[in-house]
Protein backbone atom coordinates (compact mmCIF):
# COMPACT_ATOMS: atom_id res chain seq x y z
CA UNK A 1 0.00 0.00 0.00
CA UNK A 2 1.24 3.52 -1.16
CA UNK A 3 1.89 5.84 1.69
CA UNK A 4 -1.31 8.24 1.65
CA UNK A 5 -1.97 11.27 4.25
CA UNK A 6 -2.81 10.41 7.46
CA UNK A 7 -6.01 12.47 7.73
CA UNK A 8 -7.85 12.51 10.76
CA UNK A 9 -12.06 12.84 12.42
CA UNK A 10 -11.05 15.73 14.95
CA UNK A 11 -14.65 16.04 15.70
CA UNK A 12 -17.93 15.53 15.22
CA UNK A 13 -21.85 16.62 16.68
CA UNK A 14 -24.86 15.02 16.11
CA UNK A 15 -28.71 16.51 17.07
CA UNK A 16 -30.20 13.99 19.30
CA UNK A 17 -32.66 12.56 16.63
CA UNK A 18 -36.53 12.82 17.24
CA UNK A 19 -39.46 11.58 15.15
CA UNK A 20 -40.57 15.12 14.60
CA UNK A 21 -38.68 18.41 15.26
CA UNK A 22 -42.16 20.81 15.30
CA UNK A 23 -39.60 24.36 15.89
CA UNK A 24 -36.88 24.19 13.37
CA UNK A 25 -36.59 23.82 9.74
CA UNK A 26 -33.46 21.50 8.40
CA UNK A 27 -30.69 24.39 8.21
CA UNK A 28 -31.97 25.78 11.94
CA UNK A 29 -31.29 22.18 13.18
CA UNK A 30 -27.60 22.28 11.61
CA UNK A 31 -26.10 25.66 12.59
CA UNK A 32 -25.79 24.45 16.10
CA UNK A 33 -24.04 21.59 15.03
CA UNK A 34 -21.83 23.25 13.12
CA UNK A 35 -21.18 25.87 15.83
CA UNK A 36 -20.47 22.92 18.39
CA UNK A 37 -17.69 21.24 16.29
CA UNK A 38 -15.72 24.00 15.49
CA UNK A 39 -15.83 24.54 19.05
CA UNK A 40 -14.81 21.42 19.82
CA UNK A 41 -11.34 22.51 17.42
CA UNK A 42 -11.35 25.39 19.47
CA UNK A 43 -11.42 26.98 15.61
CA UNK A 44 -13.24 29.35 13.81
CA UNK A 45 -14.99 28.91 10.36
CA UNK A 46 -11.80 30.76 8.55
CA UNK A 47 -9.64 27.33 10.11
CA UNK A 48 -11.71 24.93 7.49
CA UNK A 49 -10.85 24.76 3.76
CA UNK A 50 -13.33 22.62 2.21
CA UNK A 51 -16.63 22.20 2.65
CA UNK A 52 -19.02 19.50 1.95
CA UNK A 53 -22.47 17.89 2.43
CA UNK A 54 -24.54 14.79 1.96
CA UNK A 55 -28.68 15.49 1.92
CA UNK A 56 -31.19 14.72 -0.61
CA UNK A 57 -33.46 17.24 -2.13
CA UNK A 58 -36.94 14.94 -2.55
CA UNK A 59 -36.15 14.83 1.06
CA UNK A 60 -35.74 18.55 1.36
CA UNK A 61 -39.00 18.64 -1.15
CA UNK A 62 -37.03 21.49 -3.10
CA UNK A 63 -34.94 21.35 -6.47
CA UNK A 64 -31.08 22.77 -5.31
CA UNK A 65 -32.25 22.38 -1.59
CA UNK A 66 -28.81 22.29 -0.08
CA UNK A 67 -28.02 25.42 -1.02
CA UNK A 68 -30.25 26.39 2.27
CA UNK A 69 -27.28 24.96 4.21
CA UNK A 70 -24.72 26.58 2.93
CA UNK A 71 -25.48 29.96 5.30
CA UNK A 72 -25.33 28.20 8.42
CA UNK A 73 -21.88 25.97 7.50
CA UNK A 74 -19.94 28.81 7.04
CA UNK A 75 -19.77 29.57 3.48
CA UNK A 76 -18.22 33.43 3.90
CA UNK A 77 -15.97 34.61 2.68
CA UNK A 78 -16.46 32.51 -0.40
CA UNK A 79 -15.58 28.69 0.29
CA UNK A 80 -14.81 25.76 -2.08
CA UNK A 81 -17.56 23.35 -1.14
CA UNK A 82 -19.29 20.22 -2.81
CA UNK A 83 -22.67 18.91 -2.28
CA UNK A 84 -24.08 15.27 -2.71
CA UNK A 85 -26.85 13.73 -3.02
CA UNK A 86 -25.53 10.97 -0.63
CA UNK A 87 -25.59 10.20 2.76
CA UNK A 88 -22.48 12.13 4.36
CA UNK A 89 -20.88 9.68 4.93
CA UNK A 90 -19.87 9.28 1.46
CA UNK A 91 -19.10 13.05 1.51
CA UNK A 92 -16.31 12.77 4.23
CA UNK A 93 -15.23 10.35 1.82
CA UNK A 94 -14.74 12.48 -0.75
CA UNK A 95 -13.47 15.06 1.12
CA UNK A 96 -10.41 12.69 2.44
CA UNK A 97 -9.67 12.01 -1.31
CA UNK A 98 -10.04 15.67 -1.90
CA UNK A 99 -7.57 15.87 0.92
CA UNK A 100 -4.95 13.23 -0.25
CA UNK A 101 -4.35 15.77 -3.05
CA UNK A 102 -2.53 17.74 -0.37
CA UNK A 103 -4.71 21.35 -1.12
CA UNK A 104 -6.82 21.58 1.61
CA UNK A 105 -5.70 20.50 5.06
CA UNK A 106 -9.13 20.67 7.13
CA UNK A 107 -12.66 20.17 5.84
CA UNK A 108 -16.64 20.05 7.28
CA UNK A 109 -18.84 18.05 6.38
CA UNK A 110 -22.20 18.00 7.21
CA UNK A 111 -25.28 15.79 6.82
CA UNK A 112 -28.76 17.19 7.42
CA UNK A 113 -33.13 17.04 6.43
CA UNK A 114 -36.03 16.55 8.04
CA UNK A 115 -37.77 13.47 6.72
CA UNK A 116 -40.81 14.00 9.26
CA UNK A 117 -42.02 16.54 6.64
CA UNK A 118 -42.35 14.34 3.64
CA UNK A 119 -42.71 10.36 3.14
CA UNK A 120 -39.45 8.81 3.02
CA UNK A 121 -41.21 5.02 2.00
CA UNK A 122 -42.14 7.05 -1.05
CA UNK A 123 -39.27 9.61 -1.38
CA UNK A 124 -36.98 6.18 -1.70
CA UNK A 125 -39.74 4.30 -3.78
CA UNK A 126 -38.11 6.60 -6.97
CA UNK A 127 -34.44 5.58 -6.13
CA UNK A 128 -36.03 2.58 -8.46
CA UNK A 129 -35.80 2.01 -12.17
CA UNK A 130 -39.05 3.91 -13.52
CA UNK A 131 -40.37 1.88 -15.51
CA UNK A 132 -40.07 -1.62 -13.73
CA UNK A 133 -39.43 -1.51 -10.45
CA UNK A 134 -40.85 1.98 -9.08
CA UNK A 135 -44.63 1.54 -10.58
CA UNK A 136 -44.98 -1.51 -8.56
CA UNK A 137 -44.48 0.48 -5.06
CA UNK A 138 -41.91 -1.35 -3.73
CA UNK A 139 -40.79 1.10 -0.83
CA UNK A 140 -37.47 0.58 0.98
CA UNK A 141 -39.20 -1.66 4.10
CA UNK A 142 -40.24 -4.11 0.87
CA UNK A 143 -37.14 -4.40 -1.06
CA UNK A 144 -35.14 -4.74 2.49
CA UNK A 145 -37.97 -7.58 3.12
CA UNK A 146 -37.10 -9.32 0.39
CA UNK A 147 -33.43 -9.26 0.56
CA UNK A 148 -34.30 -10.53 4.48
CA UNK A 149 -36.30 -13.18 2.75
CA UNK A 150 -33.60 -14.23 0.28
CA UNK A 151 -30.91 -14.35 3.10
CA UNK A 152 -33.25 -16.28 5.40
CA UNK A 153 -33.49 -19.08 2.32
CA UNK A 154 -29.73 -19.48 2.07
CA UNK A 155 -28.60 -19.16 5.52
CA UNK A 156 -31.43 -20.85 7.82
CA UNK A 157 -31.71 -18.46 9.79
CA UNK A 158 -34.94 -17.78 11.35
CA UNK A 159 -37.52 -14.94 12.28
CA UNK A 160 -35.73 -15.21 15.90
CA UNK A 161 -32.41 -14.65 14.96
CA UNK A 162 -33.80 -11.44 13.50
CA UNK A 163 -35.32 -10.51 17.13
CA UNK A 164 -31.77 -11.37 18.33
CA UNK A 165 -30.50 -8.46 16.54
CA UNK A 166 -33.13 -6.41 17.41
CA UNK A 167 -33.23 -6.49 20.52
CA UNK A 168 -29.14 -6.35 20.94
CA UNK A 169 -29.24 -2.95 19.16
CA UNK A 170 -32.06 -1.68 21.31
CA UNK A 171 -30.46 -2.16 25.05
CA UNK A 172 -27.06 -0.76 23.53
CA UNK A 173 -29.37 2.24 21.97
CA UNK A 174 -30.76 3.03 25.45
CA UNK A 175 -27.37 3.82 26.65
CA UNK A 176 -26.53 6.66 24.00
CA UNK A 177 -28.50 10.12 24.52
CA UNK A 178 -28.78 10.49 19.86
CA UNK A 179 -30.82 7.51 19.56
CA UNK A 180 -34.41 8.06 19.16
CA UNK A 181 -35.32 5.02 20.51
CA UNK A 182 -34.04 4.48 24.00
CA UNK A 183 -35.78 1.67 25.48
CA UNK A 184 -34.03 -1.85 26.01
CA UNK A 185 -36.86 -4.10 24.33
CA UNK A 186 -36.23 -7.88 24.71
CA UNK A 187 -36.19 -10.49 21.70
CA UNK A 188 -39.22 -11.91 22.32
CA UNK A 189 -41.41 -8.60 22.73
CA UNK A 190 -40.02 -7.33 19.39
CA UNK A 191 -40.73 -11.04 17.68
CA UNK A 192 -44.25 -10.56 18.58
CA UNK A 193 -44.53 -7.15 16.87
CA UNK A 194 -46.74 -7.07 14.10
CA UNK A 195 -45.20 -7.49 10.18
CA UNK A 196 -44.71 -4.35 8.31
CA UNK A 197 -43.58 -6.44 5.37
CA UNK A 198 -42.97 -10.29 5.62
CA UNK A 199 -40.77 -11.45 7.41
CA UNK A 200 -39.96 -7.75 8.64
CA UNK A 201 -41.78 -6.93 11.68
CA UNK A 202 -41.90 -3.33 13.05
CA UNK A 203 -39.72 -3.98 15.69
CA UNK A 204 -37.34 -4.92 12.77
CA UNK A 205 -37.35 -1.58 10.84
CA UNK A 206 -36.17 1.87 12.48
CA UNK A 207 -38.38 4.87 12.08
CA UNK A 208 -36.64 7.35 10.22
CA UNK A 209 -36.06 10.70 12.03
CA UNK A 210 -34.86 14.24 12.18
CA UNK A 211 -31.42 15.34 13.14
CA UNK A 212 -28.72 17.22 11.87
CA UNK A 213 -24.87 16.22 11.96
CA UNK A 214 -21.57 17.73 11.45
CA UNK A 215 -18.07 16.33 11.46
CA UNK A 216 -14.53 17.88 10.92
CA UNK A 217 -11.53 16.26 9.24
CA UNK A 218 -8.31 17.12 9.25
CA UNK A 219 -4.78 16.43 7.75
CA UNK A 220 -1.64 15.87 10.01
CA UNK A 221 0.27 18.62 11.49
CA UNK A 222 -3.13 20.41 11.77
CA UNK A 223 -5.18 17.61 13.32
CA UNK A 224 -3.27 17.23 16.11
CA UNK A 225 -3.67 21.13 17.45
CA UNK A 226 -7.76 20.45 16.77
CA UNK A 227 -8.17 17.45 18.77
CA UNK A 228 -6.33 15.79 21.88
CA UNK A 229 -7.09 12.24 20.65
CA UNK A 230 -7.89 12.61 16.79
CA UNK A 231 -9.38 9.33 15.09
CA UNK A 232 -7.13 8.61 12.00
CA UNK A 233 -8.34 7.18 9.06
CA UNK A 234 -6.37 3.84 8.60
CA UNK A 235 -8.11 2.50 5.48
CA UNK A 236 -11.48 3.34 3.53
CA UNK A 237 -13.08 2.07 0.29
CA UNK A 238 -16.55 2.54 -1.40
CA UNK A 239 -17.88 0.31 -3.77
CA UNK A 240 -21.52 0.56 -5.79
CA UNK A 241 -23.57 -2.68 -7.33
CA UNK A 242 -25.82 -2.76 -9.98
CA UNK A 243 -29.71 -1.12 -9.71
CA UNK A 244 -31.96 -3.63 -10.89
CA UNK A 245 -32.23 -5.62 -8.12
CA UNK A 246 -33.26 -9.21 -9.68
CA UNK A 247 -29.47 -8.88 -11.43
CA UNK A 248 -28.05 -8.89 -8.03
CA UNK A 249 -27.91 -11.71 -5.12
CA UNK A 250 -29.52 -10.04 -2.60
CA UNK A 251 -28.61 -13.05 0.12
CA UNK A 252 -25.58 -11.31 0.25
CA UNK A 253 -23.38 -8.19 -0.34
CA UNK A 254 -20.89 -8.29 -2.94
CA UNK A 255 -20.32 -4.67 -2.42
CA UNK A 256 -19.94 -4.52 0.95
CA UNK A 257 -17.34 -7.70 1.09
CA UNK A 258 -15.56 -6.30 -1.63
CA UNK A 259 -15.39 -2.69 0.07
CA UNK A 260 -14.47 -3.94 3.57
CA UNK A 261 -11.61 -5.85 2.18
CA UNK A 262 -10.02 -3.06 0.19
CA UNK A 263 -10.05 -0.94 3.05
CA UNK A 264 -8.70 -3.17 5.54
CA UNK A 265 -6.06 -3.96 3.31
CA UNK A 266 -5.73 -0.25 3.04
CA UNK A 267 -5.54 -0.10 7.11
CA UNK A 268 -3.50 -3.11 7.42
CA UNK A 269 -6.37 -4.85 9.42
CA UNK A 270 -5.71 -8.66 9.09
CA UNK A 271 -9.65 -9.06 9.64
CA UNK A 272 -12.92 -7.30 11.23
CA UNK A 273 -12.04 -9.10 14.33
CA UNK A 274 -9.01 -6.91 15.10
CA UNK A 275 -11.48 -4.06 15.45
CA UNK A 276 -12.51 -2.83 18.88
CA UNK A 277 -15.66 -1.25 17.65
CA UNK A 278 -18.02 -1.78 14.34
CA UNK A 279 -20.11 0.23 13.57
CA UNK A 280 -22.65 -0.98 10.85
CA UNK A 281 -25.19 0.89 8.60
CA UNK A 282 -27.75 -1.56 8.88
CA UNK A 283 -31.02 -0.78 8.87
CA UNK A 284 -32.82 -3.85 9.36
CA UNK A 285 -31.62 -6.96 10.94
CA UNK A 286 -30.86 -8.96 7.69
CA UNK A 287 -28.64 -6.13 7.12
CA UNK A 288 -26.77 -6.61 9.81
CA UNK A 289 -26.44 -10.09 9.26
CA UNK A 290 -25.53 -10.04 5.49
CA UNK A 291 -22.66 -7.24 6.82
CA UNK A 292 -21.29 -9.08 9.09
CA UNK A 293 -21.00 -12.10 6.66
CA UNK A 294 -19.48 -9.41 4.55
CA UNK A 295 -17.10 -8.40 6.80
CA UNK A 296 -16.33 -11.75 8.54
CA UNK A 297 -17.81 -10.75 12.01
CA UNK A 298 -18.48 -13.97 13.77
CA UNK A 299 -20.80 -14.23 16.87
CA UNK A 300 -18.66 -14.46 19.92
CA UNK A 301 -15.99 -12.13 18.63
CA UNK A 302 -14.68 -9.67 20.68
CA UNK A 303 -15.31 -6.75 18.38
CA UNK A 304 -18.18 -4.77 19.98
CA UNK A 305 -21.18 -4.51 16.81
CA UNK A 306 -22.70 -1.00 17.10
CA UNK A 307 -22.47 -0.05 20.91
CA UNK A 308 -24.62 2.90 19.77
CA UNK A 309 -27.33 1.01 18.92
CA UNK A 310 -26.92 1.57 15.40
CA UNK A 311 -29.54 2.63 12.41
CA UNK A 312 -32.22 0.51 14.33
CA UNK A 313 -32.35 2.62 17.15
CA UNK A 314 -32.15 5.97 14.71
CA UNK A 315 -32.59 6.19 10.94
CA UNK A 316 -32.37 10.08 9.44
CA UNK A 317 -31.78 9.83 5.77
CA UNK A 318 -28.71 11.17 4.63
CA UNK A 319 -26.86 11.19 8.17
CA UNK A 320 -27.32 7.54 8.99
CA UNK A 321 -24.21 6.86 7.91
CA UNK A 322 -22.27 9.54 9.11
CA UNK A 323 -23.37 8.99 12.13
CA UNK A 324 -21.39 5.24 12.24
CA UNK A 325 -18.07 7.14 11.00
CA UNK A 326 -18.90 10.20 14.18
CA UNK A 327 -19.59 7.19 16.45
CA UNK A 328 -16.26 5.20 15.87
CA UNK A 329 -14.19 9.12 16.36
CA UNK A 330 -16.53 9.18 19.65
CA UNK A 331 -15.13 5.60 20.66
CA UNK A 332 -11.70 6.17 19.62
CA UNK A 333 -11.37 9.28 21.20
CA UNK A 334 -12.85 8.97 24.64
CA UNK A 335 -16.52 11.08 23.70
CA UNK A 336 -18.99 8.56 23.82
CA UNK A 337 -19.99 8.89 27.69
CA UNK A 338 -22.80 6.16 28.77
CA UNK A 339 -22.08 3.62 25.60
CA UNK A 340 -18.08 4.24 25.50
CA UNK A 341 -16.35 0.46 24.74
CA UNK A 342 -13.44 0.57 26.83
CA UNK A 343 -9.75 0.55 25.69
CA UNK A 344 -10.62 1.18 21.78
CA UNK A 345 -7.74 1.30 19.62
CA UNK A 346 -9.41 0.67 16.23
CA UNK A 347 -12.51 0.73 14.76
CA UNK A 348 -14.94 0.28 12.00
CA UNK A 349 -17.34 2.13 10.46
CA UNK A 350 -19.79 1.42 7.66
CA UNK A 351 -22.01 3.53 5.46
CA UNK A 352 -25.10 2.19 2.76
CA UNK A 353 -27.42 3.81 0.25
CA UNK A 354 -29.73 2.59 -2.02
CA UNK A 355 -32.09 -0.29 -2.05
CA UNK A 356 -30.57 -3.69 -0.50
CA UNK A 357 -27.14 -2.41 0.26
CA UNK A 358 -26.61 -1.33 -3.13
CA UNK A 359 -24.11 1.11 -2.09
CA UNK A 360 -21.27 0.50 0.33
CA UNK A 361 -18.13 2.59 1.89
CA UNK A 362 -16.16 1.42 4.86
CA UNK A 363 -13.29 3.25 6.98
CA UNK A 364 -11.19 1.84 9.25
CA UNK A 365 -9.85 4.29 11.95
CA UNK A 366 -7.25 4.23 14.81
CA UNK A 367 -5.86 6.25 17.50
CA UNK A 368 -2.63 6.08 15.86
CA UNK A 369 -1.17 7.71 12.61
CA UNK A 370 -1.42 4.73 9.99
CA UNK A 371 1.41 6.21 7.86
CA UNK A 372 5.07 7.34 9.26
CA UNK B 1 -39.52 -10.75 -31.02
CA UNK B 2 -36.89 -9.29 -33.25
CA UNK B 3 -39.52 -6.56 -34.45
CA UNK B 4 -40.96 -3.36 -32.97
CA UNK B 5 -44.62 -3.84 -32.26
CA UNK B 6 -46.99 -2.25 -34.69
CA UNK B 7 -48.46 -0.02 -32.10
CA UNK B 8 -45.42 0.89 -30.21
CA UNK B 9 -45.78 1.58 -26.45
CA UNK B 10 -44.83 5.62 -26.99
CA UNK B 11 -45.61 6.71 -23.37
CA UNK B 12 -45.24 5.85 -19.71
CA UNK B 13 -47.05 7.87 -17.63
CA UNK B 14 -45.45 8.53 -14.25
CA UNK B 15 -47.27 10.84 -12.00
CA UNK B 16 -45.53 11.27 -9.14
CA UNK B 17 -46.96 12.46 -6.00
CA UNK B 18 -44.86 13.23 -2.94
CA UNK B 19 -46.96 15.61 -0.02
CA UNK B 20 -44.56 17.65 2.50
CA UNK B 21 -45.66 19.60 5.49
CA UNK B 22 -42.89 21.74 6.26
CA UNK B 23 -42.99 23.28 10.20
CA UNK B 24 -42.82 26.67 9.87
CA UNK B 25 -40.09 26.77 12.36
CA UNK B 26 -40.15 29.36 15.49
CA UNK B 27 -38.25 32.32 13.75
CA UNK B 28 -40.79 31.92 10.81
CA UNK B 29 -43.60 31.70 13.24
CA UNK B 30 -43.52 34.77 15.20
CA UNK B 31 -42.60 36.51 12.09
CA UNK B 32 -45.43 35.54 10.26
CA UNK B 33 -47.95 35.85 13.23
CA UNK B 34 -46.65 40.02 13.53
CA UNK B 35 -47.15 40.49 10.07
CA UNK B 36 -51.15 40.02 11.59
CA UNK B 37 -50.65 43.25 13.62
CA UNK B 38 -48.81 44.77 10.89
CA UNK B 39 -45.34 44.08 12.25
CA UNK B 40 -42.34 43.50 10.69
CA UNK B 41 -39.66 41.19 13.09
CA UNK B 42 -35.88 40.89 12.27
CA UNK B 43 -33.32 39.10 13.84
CA UNK B 44 -30.27 40.86 15.26
CA UNK B 45 -26.64 39.11 15.06
CA UNK B 46 -25.20 39.16 18.48
CA UNK B 47 -22.07 40.30 17.43
CA UNK B 48 -22.01 42.71 15.08
CA UNK B 49 -25.42 44.25 15.35
CA UNK B 50 -27.02 43.75 11.99
CA UNK B 51 -30.44 43.09 11.79
CA UNK B 52 -31.77 40.44 9.22
CA UNK B 53 -35.74 40.71 7.96
CA UNK B 54 -36.71 38.12 7.52
CA UNK B 55 -35.42 36.78 10.50
CA UNK B 56 -32.40 34.25 10.45
CA UNK B 57 -30.91 32.10 13.19
CA UNK B 58 -27.40 32.86 12.50
CA UNK B 59 -25.50 35.82 10.65
CA UNK B 60 -24.31 34.03 7.39
CA UNK B 61 -21.88 36.78 7.19
CA UNK B 62 -20.20 36.89 11.07
CA UNK B 63 -21.45 33.21 11.26
CA UNK B 64 -23.13 34.71 14.76
CA UNK B 65 -26.18 33.95 16.60
CA UNK B 66 -28.99 35.90 15.63
CA UNK B 67 -31.41 35.28 18.18
CA UNK B 68 -32.98 38.30 19.22
CA UNK B 69 -35.79 39.55 17.42
CA UNK B 70 -36.61 43.02 16.62
CA UNK B 71 -39.19 45.27 14.52
CA UNK B 72 -38.29 47.26 12.20
CA UNK B 73 -40.08 49.76 10.14
CA UNK B 74 -42.38 49.22 7.52
CA UNK B 75 -40.95 51.35 5.51
CA UNK B 76 -37.74 52.16 4.05
CA UNK B 77 -35.64 52.68 0.91
CA UNK B 78 -35.81 50.91 -2.47
CA UNK B 79 -32.50 49.81 -3.13
CA UNK B 80 -31.83 47.93 -6.44
CA UNK B 81 -34.96 46.92 -9.05
CA UNK B 82 -36.47 45.49 -12.21
CA UNK B 83 -39.03 45.81 -14.62
CA UNK B 84 -40.55 42.75 -15.61
CA UNK B 85 -42.41 42.00 -18.64
CA UNK B 86 -43.11 38.31 -19.06
CA UNK B 87 -45.61 36.70 -16.92
CA UNK B 88 -44.82 35.44 -13.45
CA UNK B 89 -45.82 31.90 -12.51
CA UNK B 90 -47.72 31.49 -9.54
CA UNK B 91 -48.96 35.11 -9.49
CA UNK B 92 -51.64 37.54 -11.23
CA UNK B 93 -50.03 41.17 -11.36
CA UNK B 94 -50.26 43.33 -14.74
CA UNK B 95 -47.12 43.87 -16.83
CA UNK B 96 -45.31 45.56 -16.49
CA UNK B 97 -44.78 45.67 -12.99
CA UNK B 98 -40.95 46.48 -10.80
CA UNK B 99 -39.53 43.95 -8.57
CA UNK B 100 -37.66 45.48 -6.23
CA UNK B 101 -35.07 45.34 -3.06
CA UNK B 102 -36.44 47.42 -0.16
CA UNK B 103 -34.31 47.78 2.87
CA UNK B 104 -36.43 48.47 5.65
CA UNK B 105 -35.47 51.22 7.99
CA UNK B 106 -33.89 49.26 10.81
CA UNK B 107 -32.59 46.03 8.57
CA UNK B 108 -29.48 45.85 7.15
CA UNK B 109 -30.62 43.66 4.54
CA UNK B 110 -33.04 43.97 1.86
CA UNK B 111 -36.52 41.95 1.29
CA UNK B 112 -37.84 41.72 -2.46
CA UNK B 113 -41.14 43.30 -2.88
CA UNK B 114 -43.80 44.79 -5.47
CA UNK B 115 -43.70 48.40 -6.25
CA UNK B 116 -47.23 49.81 -7.26
CA UNK B 117 -48.35 53.18 -7.80
CA UNK B 118 -46.09 54.67 -9.55
CA UNK B 119 -45.49 54.23 -13.42
CA UNK B 120 -42.43 51.91 -13.87
CA UNK B 121 -40.43 54.71 -15.78
CA UNK B 122 -40.76 57.03 -12.26
CA UNK B 123 -39.34 54.40 -10.30
CA UNK B 124 -35.23 55.15 -9.09
CA UNK B 125 -33.04 53.79 -6.71
CA UNK B 126 -33.07 55.60 -3.64
CA UNK B 127 -36.88 56.03 -3.99
CA UNK B 128 -38.45 56.43 -0.17
CA UNK B 129 -41.18 53.63 0.41
CA UNK B 130 -44.18 52.49 2.29
CA UNK B 131 -46.04 48.98 3.03
CA UNK B 132 -49.51 48.83 2.08
CA UNK B 133 -50.81 46.55 4.19
CA UNK B 134 -54.12 44.53 3.62
CA UNK B 135 -57.37 45.70 5.79
CA UNK B 136 -57.72 44.60 9.90
CA UNK B 137 -59.38 41.69 10.04
CA UNK B 138 -58.06 40.37 6.99
CA UNK B 139 -54.43 39.54 7.30
CA UNK B 140 -53.51 36.22 7.89
CA UNK B 141 -49.90 36.00 8.91
CA UNK B 142 -48.20 35.07 5.62
CA UNK B 143 -46.63 37.06 2.97
CA UNK B 144 -50.01 38.01 1.11
CA UNK B 145 -50.32 40.38 4.28
CA UNK B 146 -48.23 43.03 2.56
CA UNK B 147 -49.86 43.85 -0.84
CA UNK B 148 -46.87 45.57 -2.08
CA UNK B 149 -45.00 48.65 -0.95
CA UNK B 150 -45.75 52.53 -2.61
CA UNK B 151 -43.57 55.63 -3.17
CA UNK B 152 -43.92 57.87 0.36
CA UNK B 153 -43.26 60.78 -1.38
CA UNK B 154 -40.44 61.77 0.78
CA UNK B 155 -37.22 62.45 -0.13
CA UNK B 156 -34.83 60.19 -2.17
CA UNK B 157 -32.50 58.88 0.46
CA UNK B 158 -28.50 59.30 -0.63
CA UNK B 159 -26.65 56.15 -2.05
CA UNK B 160 -24.59 56.20 0.41
CA UNK B 161 -27.13 55.55 2.92
CA UNK B 162 -28.17 52.32 1.19
CA UNK B 163 -25.73 51.25 -1.16
CA UNK B 164 -24.20 48.87 1.70
CA UNK B 165 -27.42 47.61 1.70
CA UNK B 166 -28.66 46.07 -1.46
Amino acid sequence: MAKLRNVAVVAFSQAPIVARDEHRIASEILYPEVRSALDQCDVERAAIDYQVAGSADYIDGRPFGFVAALDVMGSWPAKQDLHLEMDAAFAAYYAWVRMQAGDCDTALVCGYGKNSEGEPERVLNLELDPYYQAPLGLGPSATAALQASAYMARTGATDRDFAEVAARNRAAGAKNPCAQLREAVPAETLAATPWVVEPLRRGYLPPYGDSAVCLVLAAEGKAERMCDRPAWIHGVDQRIEMQTLGARDLSQSAGAKLAAEKAFAMAGLASARDADVIELCSTTPAEELILREATGVQAGDRSVLNPSGGPLCGHPLMMTGLIRLGEAFRQLSGRAGAHAVPNVRRAIAHAAQGHCLQQNLFFVLGGERRWT
Amino acid sequence: MSEPPKEPVKYVEANVRLPYHYVAGDYRARYLRALKDKKILGSKCSKTGKVFVPPLVASPESFAPADDLVEVADRGVMTTFCIVRIPVIGRNVELPYVAASVALDGADISIFALIQECKPEDVRMGMRVEAVWKPDGERQGDHEDILYFRPTGEPDAPPASFLNRL
